[in-house]
């Protein structure tokens, strides 16, 4: 289990200040949900983790800076789930899994028996063998996006990044790929740092929230304390009502109102 | 499952290897001069297997370079001659016709295949350039490319007009010939198309990490500017090497990998070892017409490649529409 | 691990084939080979050729203006096949002519059986020699002496020196007369050389530019784009200079005749045009330079004299 240390965090791209001065602690095997409104900086923040966009200030990960790191060494740190992953449609499901262990095998080298059997298990234990000839093409969004996150399960990375890996799956499909990463999490003791829209579902798994709004943190902690009428209604422009269930579960519920 | 799709993949290599082995036989047997007899032994040996052997290799070379830039530029579209190759190559060849118009070769060193090879790598050094200077993805040196051409295809023109008896020679060498070849020839291109195909062969998993995008691949901690990097020089010295002895020969490049992924697989670790095997038997069977059955003279070989590129082309297409 | 055995054992294969190939003429035909010199004859030096052993008794030749000469010196028994355009003497065509001269099949070539091939080029002629087949290289001509010089060459290769010379001589006795049957003095004519009707046309320092230099003819298309021995003019150029004579080299690829050319929108206006000037001439003659340039000098010498006497 790895924590994740940011320090006065800023990515910039262009003129524009996507994320400014994040600093954040996440604890080994927490789960921390980045949320907000679109353009507030929660893609930014993950992508810089992963490597993906320039930034200044540090990342660390267990106290050492991941700049520091070469690509392999990060991504066999840090596995990346992005928002809109790309699938070849030839490529078969045992292939895709399989770039999970990149980071592992040498540059003149090719996958070992091992890395073969290891993909294997990971997706025998995701329920994904009947798919591991399959072409990508032949599979639907639901078992598309369980076959990401068995990608990023065989990179055995200590930390896990989602980058809302829910918006284009159904209801069903949602439920199933978020009960997916917490059992991982379980399992495997990983911590995971993600970023979604759906408020309800974000407060229903993950240990803490932030709430961004335009590149800066105005709430966190978790899901009754940031979830709270008047400040979602401050930061999305959103007119809400939220209901706390007795086990604790916050829903946050769109309303309609009369007046404005 | 995983055990009986290897199994196949072994029968498929070896059923590739012997389309190799029956194309060469089949192209040291046919020819004006006749099957494989005594008397004729010495023109096989000196004419028809040098051409066969370069075909061959041209072919495999062709097939290779064609797929290592499909796959590092993603995009299946891509043929050896992208980045400018072609168009450096042709200026160079137009170069050497133009000024050497006596016709014999007063030069201790045929001018002719050094111009395109300098004149192909030349043109990909400045697309390289260019296109990293204005970052470097796979679209803008794509781009970079596109314009070197233009800039080079327009200066040849220029040539071209200036010097317009050479207007026929220019336009059978950019056909594509392999009438003139030579173990010379053979020598000559060896080392560059060796150290070429081991280069990329070793690259083959990396292009298959570059398949989900140059992002994605970062996060998987794949290098992706240098393979790209290593893997585009490695192709174009190939692709030069054999430009300078054949000419632009073309569709094999692009035809034959999409070919090899149609009947067997999209993951580079085969396509490019398969691209080798299926565009060397391609070749030496598309040389064959072109020299055996026409009575007197030759059809160049690029004329014959592109006659079967036109069906090729039609049959991925109806085939990725089946698939989408 | 499979594959890459493979792949070193073609390797292997291609290195140790290409060890054997020898490209070197060590010959095992029993042919007679010729120790002709195969320089480039385009210069004005005229190479000395070596005493020949056994003389050629199966030339193929892929060059028009080669099959001409060597019919023209007694070596046409000599000639097994020719070339597709040899359509010169009539005798020619009796042989096998399909050949390519452009984009020749080495194997069909060889599989005749020459002991020796004549060309205008040097692209198949390493092939050729690494069969041993004796090559002789005849490129367009740029001077007259380049012409003689190749007659000459012809001549000791194929055992006809004595022909050889005494067409030499008889070609200049008849190009000396020609050009003395036109009337000394007068102005400098003008001339305009068409090669196709896309108006290519050739400067003075072309080959067949010197013919009409004989005469004293000017051409208007010297100095039109420096550099360029075969520049295209432009229509209302050649209007503008107004030349006396026109001669026409594109009358049996194009079909262009006087009357075409006198069609031309403009053209009337030229001299030529109005003078009966505009003189239809065989493409071939135009772009060969074998013995029948005697021919197109008189048809030139005619036209000038006629010219001479409007003007």
């Amino acid at each position: 289990m790895s924590s994740i240390g940011f320090e006065c965090l800023n990515v910039r791209y262009g003129a524009r200040e996507a994320v400014y001065a994040f600093t954040d602690h996440v604890r080994p095997g927490e789960w921390l949900c980045l949320i907000g409104p679109n353009g507030a900086g929660k893609s930014s923040v993950l992508r810089a983790i992963a490597g993906l966009a320039s930034h200044r200030g540090t990342i660390t990960v267990d106290g050492a800076p991941l700049a520091a790191r070469s690509p392999r060494r990060r991504a066999a740190l840090v596995a990346y789930v992005p928002q809109a992953p790309l699938m070849p449609d030839d490529m078969t499901g045992m292939e895709y899994v399989l770039l999970g262990r990149n980071p592992y095998i040498g540059y003149f080298a090719s996958e070992t028996k091992h890395d073969r059997a290891l993909v294997a298990d990971v997706l025998q234990r995701l329920d994904l063998h009947e798919f591991a000839g399959r072409r990508l093409g032949t599979l639907s969004g639901g078992e598309r996006q369980r076959l990401v996150i068995a990608r990023a399960v065989a990179q055995e990375a200590p930390i896990l990044l989602l980058d809302e890996p829910t918006s284009a799956l159904d209801i069903g499909h949602q439920q199933q790929a978020l009960e997916l990463v917490d059992r991982l999490r379980h399992d495997h003791g990983l911590t995971v740092v993600s970023a979604m829209h759906d408020l309800t579902l974000a407060g229903l798994y993950a240990d803490r929230l932030s709430l961004m709004h335009q590149g800066h943190v105005v709430a966190t902690g978790d899901a009754a304390h940031v979830l709270r009428p008047e400040t979602l209604s401050e930061f999305y422009g959103v007119s809400v009502s939220v209901h706390h269930e007795p086990d604790g579960t916050v829903v946050v519920v769109p309303r309609r109102n009369a007046t404005t | 499952m995983l055990a009986g799709r290897r199994i196949s993949n072994r029968w498929w290599l070896l059923a590739a290897l012997g389309l190799l082995a029956g194309s060469i036989a089949l192209g040291a047997m046919v020819g004006p001069a006749g099957g494989i007899r005594s008397a004729n032994w010495h023109i096989i040996w000196n004419i028809r297997l040098p051409r066969v052997v370069l075909a061959g290799i041209v072919g495999a070379m062709l097939s290779l370079a064609g797929a290592s830039y499909q796959g590092v530029f993603r995009n299946p579209l891509v043929d050896p001659f992208l980045l400018g190759a072609a168009a450096g190559a042709g200026l160079g060849a137009t170069l050497v016709f133009a000024h050497g118009r006596s016709g014999t070769v007063d030069w201790p060193v045929d001018p002719l295949p050094l111009a395109a090879f300098v004149g192909a790598l030349a043109a990909v050094m400045v697309t390289y350039a260019f296109g990293a200077s204005f970052g470097g993805t796979g679209l803008t040196l794509v781009l970079s490319g596109v314009a070197v051409a233009a800039l080079c295809t327009a200066v040849q023109q220029f040539v071209l007009l200036r010097n317009s008896d050479v207007i026929e020679e220019v336009y059978s060498w950019i056909s594509g010939r392999l009438s003139t070849a030579t173990w010379g020839d053979v020598r000559l291109v060896l080392p560059y198309v060796l150290v070429a195909t081991v280069v990329l062969l070793v690259h083959r998993r990396h292009l298959d990490v570059l398949r989900v995008g140059d992002e994605e691949a970062a996060t998987l901690g794949a290098e992706v500017r240098r393979v790209r990097l290593v893997v585009v020089i490695a192709a174009t010295l190939g692709t030069a090497a054999v430009v300078s002895v054949s000419g632009l020969i073309g569709f094999v490049g692009i035809m034959v990998p999409h070919l090899v992924r149609l009947v067997f697989s999209s993951s580079y670790r085969w396509v490019l070892p398969m691209s080798i095997i299926v565009g060397a038997s391609f070749l030496i069977l598309a040389d064959v017409p072109g020299r055996a059955f026409e009575q007197g003279g030759e059809t160049p070989i690029g004329v014959v490649t592109a006659f079967l590129g036109a069906p090729m082309f039609i049959i991925v297409l109806r085939s990725k529409r089946r698939l989408a | 691990m499979k594959r890459f055995t493979s792949i070193a054992a073609l390797a292997a294969f291609l290195l140790t084939a290409t060890a054997c190939g020898d490209d070197s003429s060590s010959s095992e035909t029993a042919a007679p080979t010729t120790d002709v010199a195969t320089t480039d004859v385009a210069t004005t030096d005229v190479a000395t050729t070596e005493p020949v052993g056994d003389v050629p008794q199966a030339i193929i030749s892929l060059s028009p203006t080669a099959t001409e000469m060597l019919f023209a010196i007694g070596a046409g028994d000599q000639v097994i096949a020719v070339d597709e355009y040899s359509n010169y003497p009539a005798e020619a065509l009796d042989k096998p002519h399909d050949l390519s001269g452009f984009e020749p099949n080495v194997e069909a070539i060889a599989a005749l059986q020459p002991d020796l091939v004549i060309m205008q080029d040097t692209k198949i002629k390493e092939q050729l020699e690494s069969l041993g087949i004796a090559v002789w290289i005849g490129p367009a001509a740029v001077s007259f002496d380049d012409v003689y010089a190749q007659i000459e060459q012809l001549g000791a290769a194929t055992g006809h020196i004595g022909e050889a010379a005494e067409l030499v001589g008889q070609m200049q006795a008849d190009i000396a007369a020609a050009v003395a049957a036109v009337p000394a003095g007068g102005a400098e004519l003008t001339y305009y050389h068409e090669l196709d009707p896309t108006l290519y046309s050739v400067t003075s320092s072309s080959f067949i530019g010197e013919v009409y230099a004989l005469f004293g003819l000017v051409n208007i298309a010297d100095g039109a784009q420096p550099g360029n021995d075969y520049p295209q003019l432009n229509a209302e150029f050649i209007v503008e200079a107004n030349p006396a004579l026109i001669f026409l080299a594109d009358t049996k690829c194009c079909g262009e005749t006087p009357e075409t050319v006198a069609a031309r929108p403009g053209w009337d206006a030229i001299a030529a045009v109005q003078n009966g000037g505009v003189i239809s001439m065989d493409d071939d003659l135009a772009s060969r330079w074998g013995p029948r340039i005697v021919d197109y000098i008189n048809a030139v010498s005619a036209a000038v004299a006629a010219a001479a006497v409007e003007a």
